[in-house]
């Protein structure tokens, strides 16, 4: 059980950090909870989002210094920390959006190859 | 950047952990809230929602165990809960803890005493001196031995020639004991050192007051009456007061204008502490008569030093100082005759680095193996305690915590209580140094060599303490969190492998412990052979006081009727019983060249006919002086002149070597060849022996001694250097003051003379062998009582795990007297296997000593057998304990357990 969980990370693992940027930047400001019903609302299936790796982007990219959490009120008056993308984390989805259409061009021609 | 800022706060992170674990809980909780807020609006139950809303969040645990590891280190933040955790533990079994860090501190204590002693004498670099590195030491061999002086001519003969130094420095072996003339009359002793007037500039030394030596300052004979003061001595004696600099100190009734102070900490590159420098050329003004000290090329009394030009090595150094020794050879056949010249890397003790350093790993050895015993005792211990906590771990281990975090768990416990053992290590340090400084005799100069527990001394105890922690907690670590969940949780009682790691750690104790007693018990033999043998001399009540002739200008005719004059007006005084004078005392580590001696044909086993022996100059009265008895003949009758027929008193083993097949007593009358002496070193000269005498039976451990005792008349062979008055008083009264005050009115110019009881000097043979039994003998102790320890602890153990087994032998009729062998058996076999082990591994190791041992084999059946028995008793004893309470298991209550 452990371990099956453990391959879902590190198939999400790099990646899931650029979704959650690009998430904030499209969607402004959102919760953690916002953000894995976003991302489960983009995906065509069912996405295999753990909780778990969704706060560890988190606190990733917080510790970065990409996003930045305040607690605020939701509409519905709960509390919730809400995340928000940073200059520099703006600068650095640029940068990573660019890098990852690059290496996938390249991973798609080499498998398009091959075939 | 993004990098390094993660680092940063995943660092924080482990201090700010409260902080970080509320805003995460409280951010989970918000997430399910709002999961139950939007199952809600679908239209299930508060209940339902709550309920569904977890489910679809999944793992609430899992999910904050994935955060934690993004957000900080884990081990570190591990560490922060294991350590308390592993306090709290050693706190509720204080026995265990204290006895465990008692054992490391005496282990990891006699490590870092040995490494102060060896850091302060063979490693610390001089302070206050620039590119340390870069210094040599320059000495003088003869026949490829020693490392001694020279004279002040060669010295500028290698400044001269030299090409791979940028200074070449020279200063007076021992510091001088000098008369300070104090304000309100009445004079004080202070040691001044002689050095050339380069000597600061090429150590690159700063002062801390005024200026040092330097290019001004003249090197004419006379022309510089200048001094430097020590710091300690500035502050012991003038408080620090910056007044003194341009002021006058009266040393030997001249007077000398400081011109500074020398940085704090600084004295040169050895151990010998001056309290004064003044330039060497000024010795023939502080005692009169001394200028031929610049002048001789005989009078070997400087060590010179330099600096290495940069890209100059040691070697190629050494290769130039070897030819500029054999062209000095060829030009001064004379003096320079059997001296060749050697460049050493810089020591504090030049040219006794190799014998100290192999004495200082004969100790490290032995603490070594100290802290080995230690550590193997503790892990034994450990994987007992990790059995009892094997339900624990399997219950952890079980619950889904990773091996590799128990392991870390456990290690933290290990570290805690090697972390108090070297604290507690540190301190026994202390004491075991002044305990080791205080077995050294005394010496007739200041040493300071600093036994501080520096920077260094930490760095090395931290660094020893997480080797030792990882090497002893690691196998029980491993081994305890290998457990098989089911069958720990099942209590099932068959873990053969954990016991024989157990069995496996006792007997590496047992084996190191009887390595340690049998080294102990050679070293304690050694020195009790020496203790119970008559030494050949009593040196009891005798004063010895030092008489350096050469250095007042006495010549090689003036010094003899000198010296003569001395010792009859010392003869005279009250209480005096006997009075000569020496050039050496049996233990001391002096050794004269007087050149080699040779019987009535090639009698030595290498078919030479000259064989090289120690040579003693002595006044008459020797002999009685140091009760050494004579076998034939008589002693000096004090009537032998240069132009006498020349003669010397011989030791019997010189005898037996020389005429195998005489007895003793009639060699006397018979005649030796000398080759070589003071005068006449290219010539022979024929002795005849007029007396035999008992030899010392004495060796000592930085020279050994050829066996061959030679001495010689004062008035017929005068070797210019230090000599000794040596006085035996009727009533053991000290009488140093008395004769301090004679010599000083016979000539004022004489330096003041050093007094020491001669035991103290025939005593310094014997320091390392001192040395060497109180600490082997003391840890011996301490590895024994561990290993007792050991073996009880395994035997118990064994035996309490077996109760269940014991109760049905004894319920099936086997007698107590059965289950009493059948315990013991098990426990003895370990001593057995150990002993074995350990035997074999002492008598492996103890040839290699057997330099140390005085002639006690280094087999030697007492010890080795002692200590076997000693074993054998102690292992009975640690196994009798157990077995006997095994015998009173109960079957029933056995039966039942479960």
């Amino acid at each position: 059980m452990a371990s099956e969980s453990r391959d879902r990370v590190e198939l999400l693992q790099g990646t899931l950090d650029l979704i959650v940027l690009r998430a904030l930047s499209t969607m402004g400001p959102q919760h953690a909870y916002g953000l894995a019903a976003r991302l489960e609302q983009v995906a065509d299936h069912p996405f295999p989002l753990n909780q778990g790796t969704l706060y560890a982007a988190l606190v990733r990219l917080d510790q970065q210094g990409w996003i930045k959490g305040t607690w605020r009120k939701t509409e519905n008056n709960r509390d919730a920390k809400y995340y928000a993308i940073t200059r520099a984390g703006a600068r650095a989805l640029e940068k990573q959006t660019d890098r990852w259409r690059r290496l996938a061009g390249l991973v798609n021609k080499l498998l398009l190859q091959g075939s | 950047m993004e990098r390094l800022r993660r680092l940063v706060f995943r660092l924080l992170t482990v201090w700010r952990r409260d902080r970080a674990e509320a805003d995460l809980a409280r951010e989970v909780s918000s997430h399910l809230a709002l999961l139950q807020d939007e199952f809600q609006r679908r239209g299930l139950t508060p209940d339902e929602a709550r309920l569904a809303a977890r489910r679809a969040f999944g793992g609430v645990e899992q999910t904050k165990e994935l955060q934690r590891d993004a957000r900080s280190f884990r081990w570190l933040d591990d560490a922060r809960q294991d350590v308390p955790y592993a306090a709290r533990l050693l706190r509720r079994d204080p026995v265990f803890a204290a006895t465990a860090a008692v054992s490391l501190a005496i282990g990891i204590g006699a490590n870092t005493t040995v490494f102060t002693i060896a850091n302060a004498l063979l490693f610390r670099p001089p302070a206050g001196v620039v590119e340390p590195n870069r210094l040599v030491d320059i000495g003088s061999t003869t026949d490829g031995a020693g490392f001694g002086t020279c004279s002040y001519l060669t010295y500028l003969d290698i400044r001269r020639r030299t090409t791979s130094f940028d200074g070449v420095y020279a200063y007076s072996l021992f510091p001088r004991a000098m008369s300070l003339a104090g304000a309100g009359g009445g004079a004080e002793r202070v040691f001044a050192t002689d050095v050339t007037t380069n000597y600061f500039t090429v150590l690159g030394a700063l002062p801390a007051a005024g200026r040092l030596f330097d290019v001004r300052d003249k090197e004419d004979p006379g022309a510089s009456p200048i001094a430097v003061l020590s710091d300690g001595f500035w502050t012991r004696r003038f408080n620090r007061d910056r007044a003194i600099v341009g002021g006058t100190l009266t040393l030997n009734g001249h007077p000398f204008v400081v011109v500074g102070v020398a940085s704090a900490g600084f004295q040169g590159t050895g151990v010998r502490a001056a309290d004064v420098w003044i330039p060497l050329n000024m010795v023939g003004v502080t005692s009169p008569q001394a200028t031929a000290l610049l002048t001789n090329r005989a009078a070997a009394w400087l060590l010179i030093g330099g600096r290495l030009k940069a890209g100059v090595s040691v070697p190629q150094a050494d290769a130039e100082m070897n030819a500029i020794g054999r062209t000095l050879q060829r030009e001064y056949p004379d003096q320079n005759r059997t001296t060749d010249l050697r460049v050493l890397a810089l020591s504090p003790v030049p040219g006794n680095s190799a014998p100290i350093a192999a004495f200082l790993a004969v100790l490290m050895g032995i603490a070594s193996v100290v802290l080995a015993i230690a550590c193997a005792n503790l892990a034994g211990v450990l994987l007992a305690r990790a059995a009892v906590r094997r339900r624990e771990i399997a219950v952890r281990l079980a619950m889904g915590a990773g091996r590799a975090r128990l392991v870390r768990q456990l290690l933290a416990e290990t570290l805690t209580i090697f972390a108090l053992g070297g604290a507690a290590g540190l301190l026994a340090a202390r004491s075991m140094t002044s305990v080791l400084v205080s077995l050294l005799p005394a010496l007739p100069f200041p040493v300071n060599a600093s036994l501080a527990l520096d920077g260094p001394a930490l760095v090395f105890t931290t660094g020893l303490v997480l080797l030792t922690a990882l090497a002893s907690g690691l196998a029980p670590a491993l081994q305890a969190t290998k457990t098989d969940v089911v069958s720990a949780l099942k209590d099932d009682a068959r873990v053969p492998a954990r016991l024989r790691l157990r069995q496996a750690f006792v007997i590496a104790q047992v084996a190191l412990s009887i390595l340690l007693v049998v080294i102990a018990g050679l070293f304690a033999r050694a020195l009790q052979r020496m203790g119970s043998m008559d030494p050949g001399f009593d040196a009891h009540g005798v004063e010895l006081l030092s008489l350096d002739l050469p250095l007042a200008g006495y010549t090689e005719t003036t010094a003899p009727p000198f010296a003569r004059a001395v010792l009859d007006r010392v003869r005279r005084l009250p209480a005096v019983q006997v009075a000569t004078i020496a050039a050496a005392l049996p233990g001391g580590f002096e050794r004269l060249g007087l050149g080699g001696i040779g019987g009535p044909r090639a009698s030595a086993p290498n078919g030479q006919r000259f064989v090289s022996a120690d040579w003693n100059v002595v006044e008459p009265g020797y002999f009685a002086a140091l009760r050494i008895p004579f076998v034939a003949g008589r002693d000096f009758d004090g009537a032998e002149r240069e132009e006498t027929e020349q003669v010397v008193i011989i030791g019997e083993g010189a005898a037996r070597r020389f005429w195998p097949d005489k007895p003793t007593r009639s060699v006397v009358g018979e005649s030796v060849v000398q080759r070589g002496g003071p005068r006449t070193p290219a010539q022979t000269r024929t002795l005849r022996v007029i007396g035999v005498v008992r030899d010392p039976r004495y060796g000592t451990l930085v020279e050994g001694t050829t066996g061959l005792y030679i001495y010689v008349p004062l008035q017929q062979q005068y070797v210019p250097g230090r000599t000794m008055i040596v006085v035996r008083t009727t009533d053991g009264r000290r009488i140093a003051d008395t004769i301090r005050a004679l010599v000083a009115s016979m000539d004022p110019s004489l330096p003041m003379l050093t007094a020491q009881a001669a035991e103290e000097y025939t005593a310094l043979g014997l320091v390392p062998h001192r040395v060497a039994v109180s600490v082997s003998g003391s840890l011996g102790l301490v590895g024994l009582l561990l290993a007792a320890i050991g073996i009880y602890g395994v035997t118990a153990y064994a035996a309490t795990r077996r109760t269940r087994e014991i109760g049905i032998r004894i319920a099936l009729g086997a007698r107590r007297g059965d289950v009493l062998r059948m315990v013991l058996r098990q426990g003895l076999r370990l001593v057995l296997v150990g002993s074995a082990i350990g035997l074999a591994f002492a008598a492996a190791t103890s040839p290699l000593l057997a330099g140390l041992f005085f002639g006690v084999p280094p087999l030697d059946p007492v010890t080795f057998i002692g200590t076997a028995a000693l074993f054998a008793a102690i292992g009975l004893a640690a196994c009798y304990l157990p077995a006997r309470r095994a015998t009173r298991v109960d079957p029933m209550q056995a039966l039942r357990y479960e």
